[in-house]
């Protein structure tokens, strides 16, 4: 079946059903990926999927459901399961299906000359790199992951109110984890580049950075543990954005969770912190032109020069609050109910350059990595204590890697010790965004 | 699912360029999942995940898709073009179905798709009123009810056909404490492979109250210290430490290609004699327990440490041609969208003979951790991190006063040899467990352990 016809049939149906209004929300997506071992292909993946879900307003509460196989037989299921999912809630959603914003940025997600490049090219770059990696030094061992991964997708939304709206999105991944040894000593170094330009790719450039990565590691020293100032390098700078970035849900705010309730319009960070949130970035792989109920996104800032502006809203919170919301509606996909999140968040750069700061520094420690975000940190309490690699600068210059190490502190105060933020902005994949950031200072534990 | 004769078809046309092995995997699985926040179910979903992975292997080489367009064509024209990435190489022949069956370990009296939504709303409501009357600096109670029922068939070009159906269920229960502008959480997350019996047995008091306790007691809890101590990890979650430290670097994903400490290794002396780590798929009904593995092998228990010596690995089929060993039950994936490898199911250090009261009062000085968050580790080098959700100082062979901020970091195969007594009180806590075929649930246990010498990142800068 067509999934237009689909689509249709399945919101006729659900209004016959009782619905109120409804939405209906498909995905269809496309990917490839290769891992490369030793010269070979390790391994070797194609797919192609999607699925569907309803939304409806049922006896004034919001039922959802979805289904990745779309036949006959799914529409009374999507029904009868969107309807029981409505009768369970305690309360009415707040919110109704949304009849579309008066105008939509139309930018451009997805690269034609990305989708013509020939699978054989893509091999022929990853293999590439990875021989280019271990012919680079003799302490390369081993690669742990050589991995490309290219994605297309569509998304469709379609609902009672008239509104119907789609986007296609694609991107390939590199991702690199080099294994390097000298003695005894062993350590590893990774790489991630997520794109839309395939001609940016270059073999050589990407095989030295991943290999000097690595090797950066070799040579560690313990030094003692205490608070020292902290440079955090643009990548580790913009995953620990991630992990807290739910404190600036409204919905987190709303129910207690976040410890930003009640501090729009007050100083939070620094002076040099500005936040801001830019569906359109060119640099940046998360956005998008209208959120998850449909609402046109924007450019906005969050914070600004450590002034909370706003915090991020969806149509519920808003009305709750009596304002307009900000268009960050999350739908993760078809299987997900509505929640919060960003598109493209990002630090603010400012002017000197990583070099001209640590430069700057007469002792710290310069953070590249931090690992196990996912459960030592505390979105709520603001509390982290994580793993973290990195080096010890001594008099403006990198003296030598850091044994394994831990840093700690709170995410609240970490944003109103920034210092300074450098020039050279750079996004991660999820399409979280900083600078590197020099911090007053954090606890450092060394093994 | 599907019929027989189109499953012999695809598997045929997988091995048309030269494969020797093929493989299909169909799921069909329902899940519901709610949520309660505020003291109100909040959010409800309903689905139907279902698509099918096909698998070829030639040689050292692995192909993979999947797709969920089940018709005939649609299933053959994604085999072919799976096979399209083979060149040459010495064709494998499809042998006739042979339809297995096995007795189920995991008994399972209420299907979940069965039961009403209020039923599992009422859960959720119990827990929540538990919670939030422990104590009323519980500000906040969130509730997340998740089941599923995961029908599945394998069937392979060695003459494999097999189903199963999988049902989950689990409650993950997270209090907010507050006290002046201070936001403390506790978790508990229970979960089993069974029906809703599972959550109308659950012992909801002793869950959600400890969830609440935990969140209270870290609003009065002091920074953690930095530096080396002995460590007391308690029994059942407080298993992840070596799940992290040792089981990951015991999966043939690392081993098969020497990316592991534990790698060529077998028979040498690992831990201490005090030491042994199993991993068993056939507990019943346990969390990260199944009947068969995603290749449809049956799970079994698989001694990988015994008394400090290294005895195996878990293997799955791929990695097994290139270690040149036999599949061990351990094959694993998320969904159909993932390609299966080794991976854990309940893993746990096996009992030893102190008891916990003798290891706390032969510690002079040292932290005592109640329940561990989660970790990762490097599986190339071994270096390890986890977060702790409730620690105390010990002093003097007694616990002294709660700490929070802890986390312990260290090198899994040096941590194992530095355990230096193992309790007698064995306890398995549910988890999930992300890497190359997707998150899992698993099983990390143990009984009470102390390690001599662990570093802990504290937030106390001293």
């Amino acid at each position: 079946m067509e999934i237009t016809e689909f689509q249709e049939k399945l919101l006729q149906k659900a209004m016959n059903a009782g619905f109120k209004e409804a939405e209906v929300y498909y995905e269809h997506a496309e990917s490839f990926q290769c891992m490369i071992y030793d010269g070979e292909i390790d391994s070797y993946e194609t797919s192609e999927d999607g699925g569907l879900s309803l939304r409806g307003l049922y006896n004034g509460k919001m039922g959802y459901s979805y289904t990745e196989k779309l036949d006959d037989d799914s529409i009374p299921f999507l029904i009868d399961s969107a309807k029981a999912n409505a009768d369970v809630l305690d309360e009415d959603d707040g919110t109704d299906i949304y009849e579309g914003s008066n105008e939509y940025d139309d930018h451009k997600f997805y690269s034609e000359e990305l989708s013509n490049v020939h699978i054989p090219n893509k091999i022929e770059l990853i293999r590439s790199i990875e021989e280019k990696i271990r012919a680079y030094d003799p302490r390369i061992v081993t690669l742990d992951y050589c991995l490309l991964q290219d994605f297309s997708g569509e998304r469709s939304m379609a609902n009672s109110k008239g509104l119907s709206l789609t986007e296609k999105k694609n991107g390939i991944i590199i991702f690199i984890s080099t294994v390097v040894k000298d003695g005894e000593e062993m350590k590893t170094g990774s790489y991630i580049n997520m794109t839309r330009d395939f001609s940016s790719l270059d073999a050589d450039e990407i095989a030295k950075e991943a290999a000097e990565e690595a090797l950066s590691h070799l040579g560690e020293k313990s030094i003692p543990s205490r608070k020292y100032p902290i440079i955090m390098r643009h990548d580790a700078a913009a995953s620990l954005l991630a992990i807290f970035a739910p404190i600036f849900s409204a919905e987190k705010a709303q129910k207690d969770q976040s410890l930003l309730k009640g501090k729009v319009g007050m100083q939070v960070a620094s002076n040099f912190f500005t936040l801001l949130n830019d569906p359109f970035h060119p640099d940046a792989m998360s956005g998008s032109n209208f959120d998850g109920e449909g609402v046109a996104t924007k450019k906005q800032s969050i914070i600004s020069n450590g002034t909370l502006e706003t915090l991020l809203h969806n149509r519920k919170t808003a009305k709750l609050e009596g304002c307009e919301t900000t268009g960050h509606a999350h739908k993760a996909s078809y299987k997900s109910t509505l929640s919060i999140a960003a598109q493209n968040m990002y630090i603010a750069p400012g002017e000197r350059t990583k070099v001209d700061l640590i430069a700057s520094v007469t002792e710290g420690i310069l953070i590249t990595d931090l690992s196990g975000l996912h459960s030592g940190t505390n979105a709520i309490s603001g509390d982290f204590s994580v793993e973290a690699t990195g080096f010890h600068i001594k008099d403006g210059k990198i003296a030598s890697p850091i044994k394994q190490m831990t840093i700690a502190g709170n995410f609240f105060d970490y944003m109103k010790d920034i210092e300074e933020t450098c020039s050279d902005l750079h996004f991660l994949p999820d399409g979280y965004g900083s600078p590197s950031l020099l911090v007053k200072e954090l606890s450092v534990t060394v093994d | 699912m599907i019929k027989q004769s189109i499953i012999e078809h695809v598997l045929e046309a997988a091995l048309s360029t030269g494969g020797d092995f093929s493989e299909l995997f169909i799921e069909d699985k329902y899940v519901n999942s709610m949520e309660l926040q505020s003291g109100k179910i909040e959010k409800s979903i309903s689905g139907r995940d279902f698509g099918i992975g096909i698998r070829i292997f030639s040689g050292l080489q692995s192909i993979y898709t999947y797709t969920n367009d089940i018709s005939e064509e649609g299933l053959l024209l994604a085999a072919k073009r799976a096979a399209l990435a083979i060149k040459g190489g010495v064709t494998g022949t499809v042998h006739p179905l042979q339809k297995e069956t096995f007795n189920p370990i995991h008994k399972i009296s209420q299907m979940p798709q069965t039961v009403e939504h209020a039923r599992k709303a009422a859960i959720m409501r119990q827990a929540n009123e538990i919670a939030r009357n422990y104590d009323e600096r519980i500000k906040q109670v969130g509730l997340r009810y998740l089941d599923e029922e995961q029908n599945i068939l394998i069937a392979n070009s060695e003459g494999k056909f097999v189903e199963d159906t999988r049902v989950y269920s689990r409650l993950s229960i997270q209090a907010t404490a507050s006290e002046g502008n201070e936001l403390q959480t506790g978790f508990y997350g229970p979960g089993a492979h069974a029906g809703f019996e599972f959550m109308e047995n659950l012992d909801l008091g002793h869950y959600a109250g400890e969830a609440a306790r935990i969140a209270v007691t870290m609003l009065q809890a002091d920074e953690c210290p930095s530096g080396k101590f002995p460590v007391i990890i308690d029994n059942e979650f407080g298993g992840v430490i070596f799940h992290e430290a040792c089981g990951h670097g015991l999966e043939a994903t690392a081993v098969a290609k020497n990316n592991s400490v534990f790698a060529n290794r077998i028979g040498e002396k690992v831990a201490p004699d005090i030491v042994t780590y199993i991993d068993d798929g056939t507990l019943p009904n346990e969390w990260g327990s199944l009947n068969i593995d995603d290749e449809g092998e049956k799970t079994r228990k698989n001694v990988l440490i015994e008394n400090g010596i290294l005895k195996g690995y878990l293997i799955d089929k791929f990695n097994a041609r290139r270690m040149n060993a036999e599949p061990t039950g351990s094959s694993r994936r998320q969904s159909y969208r993932f390609n299966p490898t080794s991976r854990m199911t309940n893993t746990y250090i096996a009992p030893g003979t102190s008891t916990p009261e003798d290891i706390i009062a032969s510690t002079e000085y040292g932290i005592y951790t109640k329940y561990m968050g989660g970790g990762q580790v490097n599986p190339a080098t071994g270096d390890y991190n986890f977060a702790v959700a409730e620690a105390y100082i010990v002093k003097d062979g007694k616990i002294d006063r709660p700490v929070r901020g802890a986390t312990l970091i260290g090198n899994g195969a040096k941590t194992l040899q530095l355990v230096d007594r193992v309790g007698n009180n064995l306890a398995h806590g549910a988890g999930m467990c992300g890497s190359l075929s997707g998150s899992l649930p698993v099983n990390v246990g143990q009984p009470m352990i102390r390690v001599s010498e662990i570093t802990v990142g504290g937030t106390k800068g001293e």
